[in-house]
């Protein structure tokens, strides 16, 4: 039989007929299916007429463009290929219904859940039509809020604070962290199912996590079932070892639980790898450690034990690390302990993956074993994703004693791929300008020491705290050596040139005793012409250095001083530690050449602990001595000039002895002392109320310390211009008591009293970097005090502080 | 980020009708060839790109897609232009062109090869597409050029096994050493490496101690390569060890070499 | 010294019982099975095998290890697959070799100085 076609187009009739295997029912029936399949289609009909099939199809008109109107948040070019129906292609309902649920579906991943999509046609002069989808997006649709449910131990606030995602509030225009994202959901699960772990509930477990969309409040609803179970304490602690010349015994000092703690899931764990490591060490290369956990519900107990047995004699046939598109081979296999032919030991290849985390060059690590040449054998594959490691930081900052700070660095911390760091940064700011370069190989000369040099170059304009200003440029080489996990050793040569001035000009009068500045200085009044009574302003009234200052800015000071510094350092993160301690011991010693001779030597210790949540408390001591040698008196620029760094509430350079014989204001008159001591005792905590992403934490604070021995010169004849050995000059005073002669001496007032301060401040972990604000009011200073009618300034204080900015 | 982006002060895009009009194949092509000319790879591509799609199952789209390969090639896209080449030989196994497309491919993988250093994935792909081209199109006039480039690509996948040979030679560690050096005997042996290789077994076999298997390694790399810097090294090692090069002939390093 | 976990096992893990198994005209099977398979072999044909172990030290953590103690069980083997030698490589045996740093000259160049620095700004996030 003979098949007509009627209403084809585009699509020509032979086409058409060869979906019609042949004239029975059935084949007829598949070939309509087959046509309405191909989508080019809006309607087919089948009759039969006089003997004759006669097929009525109607065309579906083609589409001539696909456009979006509304979208703001996606732009239409992301959106085209996400549509199936495509321009020239042919219109068909059914494919544009998809597509409405498909852009739905995007908007509802970038976080606008709420917006509406319609779609409508126009029709065009060509016969063709264009297909035009109409969005309303809508307000953000995050996720509203996130409830727990059967958390008696912990409070849900405390819970949520654990978790990446975030509930909306007013901070939503800025954040992306409270959109509905179920990967990152299930990654705040493992969070918290390792927190619960930590702290003793073995049996915790996730029963329930749903995420439901509110159409009335715009947003998800999430909502997390828990069955936190008893929190269990170890009952007792035993190490079993099926290998036979291993003592148990000697094992157990690896473990780091004993009988009464907490459980905790981490600690655990550390144990076995330090069992592990033991058990290696003694040559069972294979072996490891196995935890099992035999709980008592009713006493909520568990008894822990760690069985050791023998592995699996299994030896790694290969490395092959890939991905490292910019790491180069040997930086990523040097941090490996061991090494291909050598046992596998998963121990020593998780630290390896630590160690390889740590390094900061890469987006991803991920170890995995296949299968070697022989059943004996397996091949180590080290996946990783470099990640860009340069860095390009501009700054703003302000502190009170450099005044508004700005500073642009470069630095490469994976430079070449060789693991090297560099940086280059310039500091510009209303008191300080400077350069500096550093440069450091982690590995030098194949050893696990780094070694590297700083080059800098730094002007310090003078301020209300210190009367000079100063040039210095040098370099220093380093070298970072670890003796074991904990304790590593640093050694150092620095050489450099420093060179202090005194402005004399019109608005900096501070040397116009010696050389008078006419139209400026009032005078020169001396012994021999006193000023008229009542006078107010003389030459030292205006402001004048200090003699012992003027003595340092004769010459200029070349300082070649070796020196080594000892740390010892557990913190648990060095940004913002919780827990841990850090304690470093510096020495240095000037005199290898150069005109400096003095041996400086610093100590630190700083102890954080947890006291309960998220409250950590700190304790830090710090101590410092410097004494000449050689005949040669540490002078003004030798000692220690400590302010805020010491005791917080007082202004730099405020504490410590001060050349007093000027009677007059003693602010920038700071000599610095040769001895010093610290402690400091503080509490940071969150400030409740604050949702967490605005990263702002409190602290309240005690500081103690004091600062004593000037063992400098007391007699400055050069500095004057007077023949050496002069005695020592009476200051003159007027009858109102202002000075108007500089003697030739200084009246060092150098008190050993203790200062102290309470006070509080504020940390921003803000965009631009952390910002502190502390305040503090000392409560114990060296006053002000008149001696024989002669005014001696004491120490200066400065309550508030602040200072932020600057690259981490 | 996505703070910028939130507040975009446009509001939605807005449509107007625009007629699109249907321009013949040729036209396009031609449009196509005018931008390569004027060396604009992305617009050529892209208009390549038009020709595939809107005339499918037809010789164009089959010609646009070799022309697709070609400008990302030449616009140094080689990721793009690699994809393309692919596509094509998958769909037309067996044209005229198919050997230029193998071709582009591999020089698409040939030219991101990095240094020894660093993964070597490219290097490997490159040698495998280039022994597809040799295989299937044998008087094809690419395979001169493939031969020779497939062997400088092997040549880099010798130089990274000697690299890391010569690491854990550094750190003592000889198994591993002898195991990567005899991988680059056994897999590389055509390359310039396999000299030094050669060479750096009688090292850590001198370090073991295991000394007719130095004395066997310098022989063969005397044997193979006489005037070899490598072998004088090796004679004045033996030398200095107070042995001199026999080759013992049942060591693999000689069977080895005389199988090649 | 310093409790520092310095002294690590590499290579093969060597215990006497089970090398002393291993007698003339056992076969290379039973080798296998006792001893696993070997660091490296030195045939193609598999007739010696040598099972390479080191005792390394390293007294401070930025130390290079130090060899302490390196052994190498060697067995041979005759045409049938035979053990037909075994020998043993100490410490004493290895020569001390400082090796050469000239190697065959590779591909691929140095990416300079500037164009590493820039190349990685460009692409900060």
């Amino acid at each position: 039989q003979q098949i007509v076609v009627q209403g084809s187009q585009r699509v020509d009739a032979e086409t058409i007929r060869s979906y019609f295997g042949g004239t029975d029912e059935g084949r007829i029936n598949q070939a309509v299916k087959d046509l309405y399949a191909t989508g080019l289609f809006a309607d087919v009909k089948v009759r039969r007429e006089g003997g004759r099939i006669v097929v009525a199809v109607v065309e579906n008109s083609i589409i001539n463009r696909v456009a979006f109107e509304g979208n703001s948040k996606i732009k239409s070019d992301s959106l085209i290929p996400e549509v199936q129906s495509k321009s020239r292609g042919a219109y068909n309902p059914a494919t544009v219904q998809a597509d409405i649920e498909r852009i739905k579906d995007l908007y509802r991943r970038a976080g606008r859940g709420a917006a509406t999509v319609s779609s409508r046609t126009v029709a065009l002069p060509n016969g063709r039509l264009d297909v035009v989808f109409t969005i309303a997006e809508g307000g953000k649709t995050g996720v509203r809020d996130i409830e727990f449910t059967g958390n008696h131990a912990y409070s849900s606030y405390r819970l949520r604070n654990l978790m990446q995602t975030t509930e909306m509030n007013w901070l939503s225009f800025f954040k992306n962290t409270d959109v509905y994202d179920p990967d990152k959901i299930s990654a705040d699960l493992e969070i918290i199912r390792r927190f619960y772990l930590k702290n003793g509930y073995a049996d915790f477990r996730i029963v329930s996590n749903d995420a439901r969309y509110d159409e009335a409040r715009e947003g998800w609803i999430i909502t997390i079932g828990v069955d936190e179970g008893a929190q269990y304490r170890v009952s007792s602690v035993n190490v079993e070892s099926r290998i036979a010349d291993i003592d148990p015994a000697v094992l157990r000092s690896n473990v780091r639980l004993k009988e009464g703690d907490v459980y905790n899931g981490d600690l655990v764990e550390k144990s076995v790898e330090g069992i592990t490591r033991e058990v290696a060490r003694k040559g069972y290369a294979f072996s490891s450690a196995r935890p099992r956990g035999d709980r008592n519900p009713a006493a909520q107990t568990i008894a822990l034990s760690f069985v050791v047995e023998e592995g699996p004699r299994v030896y790694i046939e290969r490395i092959v690390v890939k991905g490292n598109t910019r790491t180069r081979d040997y930086v990523i296999r040097r941090e490996f302990d061991i090494g291909e032919g050598d046992a596998y030991n998963r121990v020593l290849i998780e630290r390896a993956e630590r160690r390889l985390n740590n390094l900061g060059f890469f987006k991803k690590v991920r170890i995995t074993n296949e299968p070697g040449s022989s059943p004996d054998r397996v091949v180590v594959v080290v996946d990783v994703e470099d990640q860009p490691t340069g860095s390009f930081g501009i700054s703003g900052g302000y502190s009170t004693t450099d005044g508004v700070i700005g500073e642009v660095s470069v630095s490469e911390s994976n430079f070449q791929g060789r693991g090297q760091f560099v940086r280059v940064a310039t500091t510009l700011g209303q008191r300080t300008r400077g350069i500096d370069f550093s440069f450091t190989e982690p590995y030098f000369m194949g050893y696990r020491m780094s070694a590297g040099f700083d080059l800098f170059a730094k002007q310090t304009l003078n301020s209300v705290y210190s009367v000079y200003e100063s040039r210095t440029f040098g370099g220093a080489l380093r070298a970072g050596i670890p003796i074991t996990d904990e304790i590593s050793l640093g050694v150092r040569y620095s050489l450099y040139y420093t060179k202090i001035s005194i402005p004399n000009d019109i608005n900096r009068p501070y040397n116009d005793c010696v050389f008078p500045i006419p139209g400026i200085t009032p005078g020169p009044y001396n012994a021999g012409n006193p000023p008229p009574p009542g006078t107010v302003l003389t030459c030292v009234s205006n402001g004048e250095a200090s003699v012992a200052i003027k003595d340092a800015a004769l010459r200029a000071r070349t300082i070649s001083m070796p020196g080594y510094s000892l740390i010892y350092n557990t913190l648990d993160n060095a940004k913002n530690p919780t827990s841990g301690a850090y304690a470093e011991l510096r020495q240095d010693v000037a005199g290898l050449g150069g005109n400096a001779r003095f041996v400086k030597s610093t100590g630190e210790i700083r102890y954080y602990y947890p006291i309960f949540e998220d409250v950590v408390g700190f304790v830090k001591l710090q101590g410092g001595n410097l004494f000449g040698f050689g005949g040669n008196k540490p002078g003004v620029l030798d000692n220690f000039n400590l302010g805020p760094s010491l005791v917080r509430g007082f202004a730099p350079g405020g504490i410590g002895p001060r050349d007093v014989s000027s009677g007059l204001d003693n602010r920038s008159a700071g000599l610095g002392g040769t001895t010093y001591f610290g402690a400091t005792a503080e509490v940071q905590f969150p400030i409740y109320g604050l949702p967490k992403e605005v990263g702002m934490k409190g602290a309240l604070f005690v500081d103690a310390g004091t600062l004593y021995g000037y063992k400098g010169k007391t007699e400055f004849n050069q500095a004057l211009f007077l023949p050496p050995g002069t005695p020592c000059q009476p200051t003159l005073f007027t009858s109102t008591g202002v000075a108007y002669t500089q003697s030739n001496c200084i009246n060092v007032r150098d008190e050993h009293k203790i200062r102290a301060s309470v006070g509080a401040s504020i940390i921003w972990a803000s965009p631009l970097g952390p910002i502190r604000f502390d305040y503090a009011i000392p409560f114990s200073k060296v006053k002000d005090q008149y001696v024989g009618g002669v005014y001696q300034g004491g120490d200066v204080t400065q309550y508030f502080r602040f200072s932020g900015g600057g690259t981490f | 980020c996505s703070t910028i982006e939130s507040f975009n002060p446009f509001g939605g895009e807005k449509y107007e009708t625009k007629l699109l009009a249907d321009e013949p194949a040729e036209d396009i092509y031609d449009q196509g060839l005018v931008r390569l000319q004027k060396r604009d790879h992305d617009g050529a591509a892209k208009k390549f790109g038009e020709l595939e799609k809107q005339f499918p199952f037809s010789q164009w789209s089959r010609k646009g897609l070799i022309m697709i390969a070609y400008s990302n090639y030449e616009g140094q896209k080689y990721d793009e232009a690699l994809s393309a080449a692919k596509r094509y030989v998958g769909l037309y196994p067996s044209t005229p062109e198919t050997p230029y497309a193998y071709y582009l491919a591999g020089m698409s993988m040939y030219n991101q090869i990095p240094d020894i250093t660093r993964d070597q994935e490219r290097a490997e792909e490159a040698v495998k597409i280039f022994s597809q081209l040799i295989e299937k199109f044998p008087k094809s006039e690419y395979v001169e050029e493939a031969k020779y480039k497939m062997n400088v690509a092997r040549d880099q996948l010798a130089g990274k096994e000697m690299s890391v040979g010569r690491f854990y030679l550094g750190r003592k560690n000889y198994t591993a050493a002898i195991n990567r050096f005899r991988e680059v005997l056994g897999k590389y042996q055509t390359t310039r490496h396999a000299e030094e290789a050669l060479y750096r077994l009688t090292e850590a076999y001198l370090a073991l101690g295991i000394t007719n298997e130095a004395q066997t390694a310098a022989a063969v790399l005397g044997h193979n390569y006489p005037d070899g810097q490598w072998y004088k090294d090796a004679y004045t090692l033996l030398a200095g060890g107070g042995l001199s090069p026999a080759e013992s002939q049942g060591s693999w390093i000689s069977r080895l070499f005389r199988r090649a | 010294c310093m409790g520092y976990d310095g002294d690590v096992y590499r290579g093969y893990v060597i215990d006497d019982k089970t090398m002393s198994q291993i007698k003339m005209g056992s076969s290379a099977e039973q080798t296998l099975v006792v001893l696993g398979t070997p660091s490296t072999t030195s045939t193609v044909g598999g007739d010696a095998w040598y099972y390479i172990s080191q005792k390394t030290e390293r007294k401070l953590a930025f130390m290079q290890p130090t060899i302490t103690d390196q052994r190498i069980f060697a067995v041979y083997f005759d045409k049938n697959k035979k053990v037909q030698r075994i020998a043993n490589y100490g410490l004493e045996d290895g020569k001390v070799i400082n090796f050469l740093d000239r190697t065959t000259p590779t591909a691929g160049g140095e990416t300079s100085f500037l164009k590493n620095m820039m190349q990685n700004l460009l692409r900060f996030s």
